[in-house]
């Protein structure tokens, strides 16, 4: 996914041996990389922020377990997708909960009704984005994680698999349903427009 | 060949689209023969390349340069505390203890600095009058780093955004907080902006003006001076300013001021 520069294992060497400022070479070098996952993921800065920053807290307490052959970038990366993923399920259940309808007992994941886009996320939404936001509502989080990183961030199947701890097919599976989805919906709203 | 499935279809756009051979791609050339020769499959693929294309990568917000450096105030603001290994551990503790040794011989020189100046400006009034009475107030000096005033800053701002109206006994100590980080606060802000530092200086008239809000309140906070507060503090981005200039500032440790205690410098 990303090249392991040598200033990242002399900045994680750094940190290891209880340097903490060298952590925040490894958070400028790749903020902008996740925050770009990150706000493709979860469609607004703010959590995608939070996203970010949770990333770097999980990557900073796991990092004596970071082989030191792995490449960081990709490493930090899949911790981000992660975080991405979990952020979406609770915002799932947190909105499930206020709209209690709409479950899709087939999918196993939780269908929710549309809401009004906050400030944040119109702030920085064209018109195409809202479309696509409102496009992949109905993902579940995993379809979503798996569509995003298909589709907007171009990683291949294995990776997916990786960045999410299934088996290709899973991941595969989960970019077919998402587009399904997706496509549906699109339908749905170009007959509303 | 049979009609390609939708799934298919998926398959064969993504690999198409980034050319990477995931599985699936070793029947690309009979799919590839029968796309070209299947009227119907064509149009479900164009169909399919349409849906997809308005889904394509939008602009992303920029957010600048400095992002990764905003992050890292973020981050290391949240960071727990781990302890150094023995070499740095070592290290640290002695640049502690000679941070602490200098507060110490600043705060004594200080003290008897003061109390030598009083000595003097008091010998003439004291010879003309009776002895002050012994419950006279005795200005007390007090040391204050600007690393330290940022740090109380911040929890100040923490507890006051979680801050629940319901909770008058959680949410008033926080009048007298803000009272006694006011002066501080003045004193560094004065300070910043003679020596030319617009962001600590716009920073600090930032807190300062939320600081006089809380202060004032000697009533309390009610309900609504707390949500007016909040918004201050929202519309300032107050909490995130101090948390960049509490982790950023070279000097925040070194910045020192000797006060009188509830007064200016």
């Amino acid at each position: 996914m990303c090249g392991m520069s040598q200033g990242d294992g002399a900045a994680i060497e750094a940190v290891l041996a209880g340097d903490r400022e060298a952590f925040g070479e490894l958070v400028r070098r790749h903020s902008r990389m996740l925050f770009r996952l990150a706000v493709r993921m979860t469609g607004n800065e703010a959590d995608a922020d939070d996203v970010v920053q949770d990333a770097f807290l999980r990557a900073y307490q796991k990092l004596a377990t970071f082989e030191s052959r792995a490449d960081f970038g990709t490493w930090i990366y899949r911790i981000a997708v992660h975080c991405a993923l979990d952020r979406l399920q609770r915002r799932r259940q947190d909105e499930a909960r206020r709209v209690s309808e709409d479950n899709d007992p087939e999918e196993g994941g939780v269908q929710v009704a549309d809401s009004k886009p906050d400030p944040e996320r119109l702030a920085i939404s064209t018109e195409i984005a809202v479309l696509q936001e409102a496009a992949m509502r109905g993902l579940t989080a995993m379809e979503r994680t798996a569509f995003v990183l298909r589709h907007l961030e171009e990683r291949s199947t294995e990776e997916i698999a990786a960045a999410l701890d299934v088996t290709p097919n899973t991941a595969k599976q989960s970019v077919y349903r998402a587009v399904q989805k997706v496509r549906r919906r699109l339908t749905q709203l170009k007959v509303m427009a | 060949m049979n009609h390609l499935s939708e799934e298919e279809l998926v398959e064969r756009y993504y690999n198409g689209a980034a050319n990477s051979g995931t599985a699936g791609s070793g029947q690309t050339g009979a799919e590839a023969v029968h796309l070209d020769e299947c009227a119907e499959c064509a149009a479900a693929f164009a169909a399919l390349e349409v849906d997809l294309a308005a889904m394509r990568p939008v602009e992303l917000p920029d957010k600048g340069e400095y992002y990764g450096e905003q992050m890292w105030a973020r981050v290391e603001a949240a960071l727990p505390s781990r302890s150094l290994p023995a070499r740095k551990s070592r290290l640290a503790l002695w640049r502690g203890l000679a941070f602490a040794a200098g507060c110490a011989a600043l705060v004594t020189a200080s003290f008897y600095g003061g109390r030598f100046y009083e000595h003097l400006h008091q010998r003439p009034v004291l010879q003309g009058q009776r002895r002050a009475p012994a419950s006279s107030p005795q200005q007390k000096v007090v040391v204050v780093v600007l690393g330290d005033h940022l740090d109380r800053s911040e929890r100040l701002l923490v507890e006051l955004k979680h801050a629940d109206p319901e909770s008058p006994e959680l949410v008033n100590p926080l009048t007298e907080e803000a009272r006694a980080l006011l002066a501080a606060n003045r004193v560094f802000r004065d300070d910043a902006q003679r020596e030319g530092d617009p962001a600590l200086t716009q920073a600090l008239s930032h807190l300062d003006q939320v600081l006089t809000e809380i202060a004032n309140r000697r009533s309390g906070l009610d309900a609504a001076a707390l949500e007016r507060i909040k918004n201050q503090m929202n519309a300032d981005g107050l909490l995130f300013e101090v948390r960049v200039l509490r982790s950023k500032n070279p000097h925040r440790n070194k910045t020192v001021r000797v006060m009188a205690r509830g007064g200016a410098a």
